[in-house]
């Protein structure tokens, strides 16, 4: 069994800051062995969920787009990565789109009762979440995290399966490159959860 | 003197909880002799921010779409009443995808610096926003704040007040909440008298 990794790059802009640092984990996650698939959100089709709560009853989106596909490849993953940058103090609109169709999954847990990953799945998936932001407050990731733990929350990965990656003062294109820490600190958590997947029996 | 009231609803779902929270509003803001219109973000056709940073050497966005127009109406607004409900612990998709595009602003103010709101203009504008959340959390909507200071502050609003209900998986919806309606309404009233007192000619209270 190979580990499966599943990112999201949810950025409008590519190979920006969060783009890359999700590439240096994904590139560290291959030499490990993994296999990892990126998925470009502003890249495919993925509408807003239309809150019709119509899969509290069908169990499934009323939609259909590319979060046909994702919503099969997100119950098979082994580690799911949502990365986006911070614009105005929270996700960008691209990521909170993906998130918001995430509902499915809540509906599916919380209103219908049944299991999102098989029972024997069950504490054997972790969520990272990478995200850089321009400003060099030390709290301007603050009122993302609860949207993140959400998402994660629905999926079945549990709370302290979420990984966090998350650079401030990082703005212009390329500044990701020139930050003192942030490569090596994702290289080391892309080792850490590939060790700690295969440690729990997933390959 | 008109006091201009622009309500903007965030919610994909049309006259749901969040909307007619804004209804209420809007409708005391009449009431008490404002303008309104209402903006439905759903029924336009707008991209959300593209991240190219363009505006921050131009000013101005490369994208020329709804939103627009929209940005225009704000800009000649003495009220702004944003309008999301709390979809995962946030601001939907909708509202977010406005917000981003508020970026050219930021880079007028702060980049470019062509852009300048003084103390009396801020005084002069409110942002109120208006949300609802079916679960009962206390804390539901805090994730949400940060956001929408962000824009108020980008839109040169001063941010007034909130007009938010939680807990209305409990309440059966907005319409069974004891209090929420009326309190939307008396807010709205409120805010267009409150501008309609600072617009008063100073010089003729003698």
């Amino acid at each position: 069994m190979t580990i499966d990794v599943l990112a999201f790059a949810a950025s409008p802009r590519r190979h920006g800051n969060s783009e890359t640092l999700l590439d240096r984990v994904l590139a560290t996650m291959e030499e490990e062995g993994a296999a990892v698939e990126k998925i470009v959100v502003p890249e495919v089709d993925i509408r807003p969920c239309k809150g019709c709560n119509a899969c509290e009853k069908l169990n499934r989106c009323v939609q259909r787009d590319y979060m046909d596909y994702v919503y099969d490849r997100i119950i098979e993953a082994d580690c799911i990565i949502l990365a986006s940058p911070i614009y105005c103090m929270g996700l960008t609109a691209q990521a909170k789109m993906l998130v918001d169709r995430a509902q499915v999954f809540r509906s599916r847990k919380f209103v219908l009762r049944l299991p999102v990953v098989p029972p024997e799945r069950k504490g054997k998936r972790v969520g990272i979440f990478i995200s850089t932001a321009g400003q060099d407050w030390d709290y301007v990731f603050d009122s993302t995290i609860p949207s993140v733990k959400c998402f994660f929350h629905v999926i079945d990965v549990r709370n302290k399966d979420i990984q966090y990656l998350m650079v401030n003062s990082v703005d212009e294109k390329g500044a990701i490159d020139r930050h003192p820490t942030a490569n090596t600190d994702a290289e080391r958590l892309a080792r850490d959860v590939v060790a700690y997947l295969r440690e729990v029996g997933v390959a | 003197m008109t006091v201009n009231v622009l309500g903007i609803s965030g919610s994909p779902r049309r006259h749901g909880n969040t909307e007619t929270l804004l209804d209420a509003v809007l409708d005391g803001a009449r009431e008490a002799g404002g303008e309104i219109e209402k903006i439905v973000l759903r029924r336009l056709d707008y991209a959300s921010c593209q991240g190219c940073n363009v505006c921050h050497k131009t000013g101005a966005c490369i994208i020329d779409d709804d939103l627009t127009e929209i940005f225009e109406k704000i800009a000649g607004a003495d009220v702004l009443v944003v309008a999301s409900p709390i979809y995962s612990m946030g601001i939907t998709a909708e509202t977010k995808g406005m917000i981003d595009r508020a970026q050219y602003l930021w880079a007028q103010k702060f980049i470019l610096k062509t852009l300048y709101y003084s103390a009396e203009h801020t005084r002069r504008h409110k942002g109120i926003f208006v949300s609802t959340a079916g679960l009962g959390w206390e804390n539901v909507f805090d994730a949400a704040f940060p956001a929408i200071t962000a824009f108020f502050n980008t839109t040169g609003f001063e941010y007034w007040d909130n007009v938010i209900a939680n807990d209305l998986d409990r309440y059966g919806g907005i319409a069974g909440h004891p209090t929420a309606l009326a309190d939307a309404q008396k807010k709205g009233r409120d805010v267009v008298g409150l501008l309609l007192g600072l617009q008063a000619p100073e010089d003729t209270t003698n």
